[in-house]
């Protein structure tokens, strides 16, 4: 087999698997559309409007977004400590985390529904956001202190010499230079949020103003379940926000499973 | 430094057993919420200063879901103090949902919440819903409602009785489950509505033998067979052993004529008289196709007729399902709607009950008419389209027969998936009608032990 | 290494030295992970030691509720169910996979970046939207039974049907949206794990005369055992996580042929008011899911856990 030939048949190999890996989406895009035969957009109207995908929308940037916050930060310090400093019982509490890793939600979601519950938790952005920081800052953790271990040590002894403190040397110098792995872990942590479905299920039983994108995805295919069409649009909007920052930032995403990533 | 190491572990673990043991057991002990004296309760709503009612419903089709948006402006239009906030949801969505809600700190303050063992009665055990009897005293529903209506609605504090005990919520519309057809079909292929079920067989042969659909079936949800199930049930064996077996005080779903009826449903599957693929086809899925023409028949509740009606105008046809001797009495599934309950956690039970007072007063029933959906009490109104007349006949002659009986997934908790899971392998022809009941048989004994 | 106790656990040496500091780092993401998921996991074995129905008073139960996980005969079912999917959602991704790198990795490949970002695209799709995706394209009038229709035309049998309502077909029809989902990841990582392998072995093959299978043996097989082990690992805790497809697209049914452990612990728990069985199926999983983690790293990589 020529080179030449070689290269095309690999391209096609290639070529298929993308369609396939599309085509239930171009599917999606083209039943909300009503394609072929129209482009009517109308339908996006009317899901926004009976889905109130505009408040599942809001929820889902306010709990992504203070989810995010919250463990990059806790997330970028127990890495830092476990990666750059010797004390008692890291190597324990670097296993400690790691075990987190591996905790599927499944088997947490019913004591926390019940225990939240009990706490007055149950039904509000705090008993949403937490576990999902707590279960980011597992792998954060990991990951922060795997990029912690990397710095030269030239870096933090300069630091040192400078008379830097610990605190300085982490946000003044070593989160600068970490921007991409800092950025693949917020990408992560973002996709993990937002596409969370069990947790906002139970959690959020009662207040139909909170509930997130993917949840209210799932009350809107009770409620239409013979007009696919509008199933297709409400599908497409909740999807949509990550698809758009994957598109860009594909790299940071690709990079973050290929390195092992442990979660889902 | 193995012995530090070691000490730490033995610490760690002694702090877990600590913890594990200080912490609770899962579980409250259950405080029955207790009713007010009839004296204490205000029906003065305007007094009651601004209060926002959550009301969950799962009125969402067609003219039911018109009727109670009709009434909730009412109401709020004569107490402007009163907003309330409806969540609507799918009938299968809210099953889902309420269990967790109303455990939950914050319920809604009213809900529908479904008869039978596996709803209401759970939640009064579990002490969240409020007993009704003192506002039954005030606004006197057991004499609004005949006892057959309210008993389905009362529930023992215990949970173990249906029909006796407390009253713990009141009805909107009435429920039958009958028999659509298509007329211009039926005139098509040169049959009569069928009067007994031996002319109805033939009618189903008949309809197959000219390339028809004869019986317009989806069963995603195993709710469908189940209540296809119970209709022949009904014509196979006397109401009263139905009323008895699902309100667990005897008989048996092993017995003769329930795997009659099973084999009835199977030999139809056999023929080839649903729609094909069945159990893959949603609930909801199923009038928008018979609509559409795919059937000739329909078994389904007179919950779908308002939006058939629009659909099908002159087209559709309803009757109560036929009796096995023409002109005898029928008995079938259905009843009253889902009762409008208050959770006993609710803040304003008062505002609460005037609302439930008001959406179940005479006016109200006169509004469900007007909606096109069917009024458990007869109201002063009568419904002009020619398919709703018939839904309100039916209803008439059933409930002169005292011919209703209970729904199937009132029995245990678990029934759905118990005695739905099998009927759906029946339909699909993957067992048989012994080895059904015999599951269906297993789970009841099991939740008859456990009661 | 002065002064450390035990190297073995240590690792790498960490520059600086030793500070009780660190401590202080680690506290604020210790104390959340602490109450929001170690908590939880414990109070979840606790749980599962009970029966109790969610609404009243809980008793104890011992192991029964683990002894329930194997001797219900639906429990049973949807742990089989579970070997099932991992068959659907790992294995088969990863052998298609291969085959096709083996194809494609002797040469540059042009415009990867693109056909990475598309593969790799069902990823990130939240699975409620891939479900109802999915739910269409096997719907009564959708793609597959549209093809299938076409080929009946054609003189084949009729193989249209409800695939997700099929007692035989379910199963698998859900089975093969975690094989979408995953072959994406695995094409990608080995891909990149192929770009990977120095170019001089496989010419050094090829002078030695191998062809494409010696040649994928020899070179292409051992290059990307790390990265089989990364994508054995993500895809099969997929298929135990395997809730919200379940939930969205077949309910666990027609009867129970789609029930599996994730979907029964919602379903115990909240549907039919099992709260411990719940918890005990729950507990499970996470022993599952994490000797599959172990496992699968020590199998394939051959590294020491």
């Amino acid at each position: 087999m020529s080179a030449r030939s070689e290269r095309v048949l690999n391209h096609a190999i290639l070529g298929v698997f993308a369609v396939i890996a599309v085509f239930p989406m171009i599917g999606v895009v083209a039943q909300a559309l009503k394609l072929p035969g129209q482009v009517d957009f109308s339908t996006f109207g009317t899901a926004w409007r009976e889905g109130h995908f505009g408040t599942y929308l809001r929820n889902s940037v306010i709990v992504t977004g203070v989810t995010v916050v919250l463990a990059t930060v806790l997330s970028i310090m127990a890495g830092y400590a476990l990666g750059t400093m010797r004390f008692r019982g890291a190597q324990a509490l670097f296993l400690l985390f790691l075990a987190g890793l591996t905790i599927p939600t499944e088997t947490v979601v019913v004591p926390l529904y019940f225990d939240l519950r009990s706490v007055g938790l149950d039904n509000t952005y705090a008993g949403l956001i937490m576990p999902q920081v707590a279960m980011s800052v597992a792998f954060g953790t990991f990951w922060m202190r795997a990029y912690f271990r990397s710095v030269p040590p030239s870096l933090l002894e300069a630091a040192r010499i400078d008379g830097a403190s610990s605190w300085t040397t982490l946000w003044r110098v070593l989160v600068p230079v970490g921007r991409p792995a800092i950025l693949t872990m917020i990408v992560l942590t973002t996709m993990w949020t937002w596409n969370e479905f069990l947790l906002p299920l139970v959690i959020i039983s009662s207040d139909e103003g909170l509930r997130t994108a993917p949840l209210g995805l799932s009350f809107f295919q009770g409620a239409h379940k013979t007009d696919y069409s509008l199933l297709m649009a409400g599908a497409l909007i909740i999807a949509a926000p990550i698809v758009i920052v994957y598109v860009f930032l594909q790299r940071q995403f690709i990079a973050g499973m290929l390195s092992g990533a442990i979660k889902e | 430094m193995p012995t530090l190491r070691s000490r730490g572990a033995v610490a760690a673990a002694a702090a877990l057993v600590t913890a594990l043991a200080a912490a609770c057991a899962p579980g409250s002990s259950d405080d029955k919420p207790e009713s007010k004296a009839p004296a204490a309760v205000s029906t003065d709503v305007a007094k009651a200063g601004n209060v926002t009612l959550t009301v969950w419903d799962q009125e969402v089709q067609g003219g039911l879901k018109e009727q109670i948006e009709k009434l909730n402006a009412q109401f709020q239009a004569k107490y402007p103090n009163v907003k309330i906030n409806r969540v609507s949801r799918s009938f299968t969505d809210l099953q889902k949902t309420l269990r967790l809600a109303l455990s939950g700190g914050n319920p809604p303050d009213v809900v529908e919440a479904n008869q039978g063992y596996a709803s209401m009665a759970q939640y009064v055990k579990a002490g969240m819903l409020l007993p009704l009897d003192s506002y039954d005293q005030v606004y006197g529903w057991k004499k609004r409602f005949p006892k057959g209506l309210t008993d389905l609605n009362s529930v023992t504090d215990d949970g173990k009785l249906i029909g006796s005990g407390k009253l713990y919520g009141v009805s909107l519309n009435g429920e039958i489950v009958g028999l659509y057809y298509n007329k211009e079909k039926l005139a098509k292929l040169g049959i009569q509505p069928p009067k007994t079920w031996a002319e109805f067989d033939q009618a189903l042969a008949t309809a197959k033998g000219k390339g028809e659909v004869p019986i317009a079936f989806g069963n995603v949800e195993k709710l469908p067979a189940m209540q296809l199930y119970g209709v022949l049930q009904d014509g196979q064996t006397g109401k009263e052993a139905v009323r008895k077996l699902v309100f667990g005080s005897g008989g048996s779903w092993t017995d003769a004529p329930n795997v009659q009826a099973a084999q009835k449903l199977a030999d139809w599957a056999k023929a080839g008289y649903f729609t094909k693929d069945a159990n893959s086809i949603k609930w909801d899925d199923t009038p928008a196709n018979f609509a559409k023409g795919q059937g000739v028949f329909m078994f389904g509740g007179t919950w779908w007729a308002p939006d058939l009606n629009d659909r099908m105008k002159d087209k559709v046809g309803f009757m109560l399902p036929p009796p096995a001797q023409a002109g005898a009495p029928t008995a079938t599934m259905g009843g009253e709607s889902l009762p409008w309950s208050i959770t006993s956690k609710s803040k304003h039970a008062d505002v609460a009950a005037a609302y439930i007072n008001f959406i179940t007063s005479p006016q109200a029933m006169d509004v469900a008419v007007e909606a096109g959906s069917l009024p458990v009490l007869p109201a002063s109104k009568q419904p002009d389209a020619p398919l709703l007349k018939e839904v309100a006949s039916a209803w008439t002659e059933l409930s002169k027969n005292d011919g209703t009986t209970p729904y199937l997934d009132y029995a245990t908790p678990t029934f759905t998936d118990a005695f739905g899971g099998p009927l759906q392998e029946l339909v699909a022809g993957k067992t048989t009608p012994q080895q059904a009941m015999k599951k269906a048989q297993d789970d009841y004994s099991a939740f008859q032990k456990k009661k | 290494m002065s002064g450390s106790k035990t190297p073995a656990l240590e690792g790498g040496r960490p520059p600086g030295e030793p500070r009780r500091i660190g401590w202080l780092y680690v506290l604020p993401a210790l104390l959340v992970y602490g109450a929001f998921l170690l908590w939880p996991l414990v109070r979840g074995a606790q749980f599962s030691l009970y029966h109790w129905d969610g609404l009243g008073t809980a008793t104890w139960a011992g192991l029964s509720n683990y002894t329930a996980t194997w001797s219900d005969p639906v429990l049973r079912g949807a742990f089989g169910h579970l070997l099932v999917l991992v068959a659907f959602y790992a294995v088969l991704p990863c052998c298609i996979a291969f085959v096709l790198v083996g194809a494609i990795s002797r040469t540059r490949i042009r415009g990867l970046t693109f056909f990475r970002t598309v593969l790799f695209l069902p990823q990130v799709v939240a699975m409620v939207a891939v479900a109802v995706a999915w739910q269409w394209v096997y719907s009564a009038d959708g793609p597959v039974n549209t093809v299938l229709g076409w080929l009946h035309a054609l003189g084949l049998p009729d193989w249209r049907r409800g695939w997700l309502g099929d007692f035989t077909f379910a199963l698998p029809a859900v089975g093969l949206v975690g094989t979408w989902v995953g072959i994406g990841l695995a094409l990608v990582l080995f891909l990149a794990g192929a770009q990977k392998i120095p170019r001089e072995l496989y010419e050094a093959a090829r002078i030695d005369g191998a062809g494409p299978v010696r040649e994928f043996l020899a070179v292409t097989l051992p290059g990307l055992r790390r990265e089989l082990a990364v994508a054995l690992t993500l895809t099969t805790i997929m298929a135990i996580r395997n809730f919200d497809l379940i939930y969205m697209a077949t309910g666990g049914g027609p009867g129970d042929a789609t029930k599996a452990p994730a979907y029964e612990v919602y379903n115990r728990t909240f549907n039919t008011g099992e709260v411990g069985l719940g918890c005990a199926i729950g507990v499970t999983l996470a022993v599952l899911a994490f000797a599959a983690t172990a496992g699968i790293g020590r199998l394939v990589e051959g590294r020491d856990a």
